[in-house]
């Protein structure tokens, strides 16, 4: 076994900030997903124009650079406000781990986007037109005949974003969020044992991508459930 | 517009809860520190904070009767951190330097780290600047402000330069070097405290030469805040003054790293 010279917990406190800035992601992200396939495939011009900037400029700015915009400027851009309103200092502050959260789910929710309306088309056309045939209004047939049948082609797509998401989650060290990989460095720096901290950290993302992948394979299998394979 | 209007309510709102009444209670500062620079700031293996900076930033907390609160940031984001009100000071041996004061503020130094020679214990050298060290050999890494001090102090010496530190210590104490000058927390840490160090002592004087090595290190505090600057000094000053400095010097070092 590697001697980590008493600073095991590290692995451990770090996995539980990993994990659930990872998890509380996920809804939003799904969410931002959701939505921004449904503006971008939309006949509403300002929908399609704001889908389509919210993607555009999400994807082409770097995950550090949002990280840092939202946790210092989005903090002093309210302080600003605030003291404007009121006068005098202020000490509004947005914590690290919602500023973590919105961040991510801004980013991943861009690219969820895509995956969806890559899984809405896939959906046969067909299938919405008889539907319509039947006399069900959008949202219904959106809810009983799109959406069940989105997810087969939703679901590989997504599970990848997962998987990078749960590593960008390491981005978050700058703004003071003890995750798996500031902890890590905290360790090895204590002890001067880089190598060994980082390689049992890397360990740790590795297991939960590898157990990741099991449960998304299953999911998979349950999505395509009553699908004859070709 | 209106959506301005929420905005604001929910910014005056987040102020009034975060700004308590502090009536007449010592005054709360929070501080910001790296928590991975060891022996300065570091984590021990039960999570507490340790370290030089820290020792000394509790005892200047309890000299300007502050109420005072650690808050871990990593390195990269510590000065917009400090900036966005995530801390309002930082002590993490944070080098004073013309750059950064463009962007905060800085109290004087609370610690000076010399540069120091080592040499094999025992030995005698001439270190008389100018004219001293004639046909020693000096291991300094290359391309740091040792090299530069060595070479400009004692030019009758040999300089040999080399990529890391640990090789310079390395052929020190194969005999192939007469002294090697560096930072002294790094000698003292990074060689002497080793077994490869024994037999290897300091040599010669502390050198702070503020062209070569800057003014030390210094407590930040955001622009504008003068306040605070002169509590923190005036708090320098006393825990130099009553002997709670050296105590903590003592602890981590042989020499005294505040400088004169």
């Amino acid at each position: 076994m590697i001697d980590f010279k008493g600073y095991e917990w590290v692995f451990w406190e770090g996995l539980q900030v990993t994990l659930s800035v990872g998890l509380a992601t996920i809804p939003v992200a799904l969410l931002l997903g959701l939505l921004g396939a449904w503006g971008k495939l939309s006949r509403n011009p300002v929908a399609r124009l704001v889908a389509g900037t919210y993607t555009t400029v999400v994807r082409g700015i770097p995950e550090l650079v949002l990280i840092l915009l939202v946790y210092f400027g989005l903090t002093l851009a309210l302080q600003d406000l605030a003291s404007w309103i009121e006068g005098g200092a202020s000490t509004v502050d947005i914590p690290p781990f919602p500023a973590g959260v919105i961040t991510l789910g801004l980013i991943y929710g861009a690219f969820a986007t895509e995956v969806f309306r890559g899984a809405f088309l896939a959906v046969d056309r067909g299938q919405i037109e008889a539907a319509q045939a039947f006399g069900m209004r959008r949202s219904l047939a959106l809810r009983r005949i799109v959406l069940p049948q989105m997810w087969r082609f939703a679901l590989p797509g997504l599970g990848n974003l997962w998987l990078v998401l749960i590593k960008a989650t390491s981005l978050m060290s700058i703004i003071q969020l003890p995750e798996l990989m500031r902890m890590t460095d905290v360790a090895a720096r204590a002890v001067r044992l880089p190598f060994t901290f980082y390689f049992g950290a890397s360990l740790i993302y590795l297991t939960i991508t590898i157990i990741s992948i099991v449960v998304l394979q299953r999911a998979e299998r349950w999505a395509n459930r009553g699908i004859r394979r070709a | 517009m209106r959506l301005l209007k929420l905005a604001a309510a929910t910014a005056v709102l987040a102020t009034l809860l975060a700004g308590g009444a502090v009536g007449d209670e010592m005054r709360p500062v929070r501080i910001g520190t790296e928590g991975a620079y060891p022996p300065f700031n570091s984590i021990d293996p039960s999570g507490k904070l340790i370290g030089f900076d820290i020792e000394i930033a509790d005892a200047l907390c309890a000299a300007a009767k502050f109420k005072c609160e650690f808050i871990i940031q990593d390195w990269d984001g510590m000065i917009p951190a400090l900036q966005a009100n995530k801390f309002d000071a930082i002590i993490a041996s944070m080098s004073v330097t013309a750059k950064r004061k463009e962007v905060v503020d800085f109290t004087g130094k609370y610690y000076s780290s010399p540069a120091k020679f080592i040499g094999a214990e025992g030995t005698e050298f001439d270190f008389t600047q100018g004219s001293g060290l004639v046909g020693k050999t000096i291991g300094v890494q290359g391309s740091t402000i040792h090299e530069d001090f060595a070479r400009a102090k004692w030019p009758q010496a040999e300089v040999v330069t080399y990529a890391t530190q640990d090789e310079a210590n390395a052929d020190l104490a194969s005999g192939r070097l007469d002294l090697v000058m560096a930072n002294g927390v790094a000698l003292l840490d990074g060689f002497l405290k080793t077994p490869e160090g024994q037999g290897f002592v300091f040599v010669g004087d502390d050198y702070r030469d503020p062209d070569f090595h800057g003014e030390g290190a210094g407590i930040a505090i955001r622009k504008g805040e003068q306040e605070l600057v002169d509590a923190f000094n005036a708090a320098i000053k006393q825990i130099r003054a009553d002997g709670t400095y050296k105590a903590i010097n003592d602890k981590y070092f042989d020499f005294d790293i505040y400088g004169d």
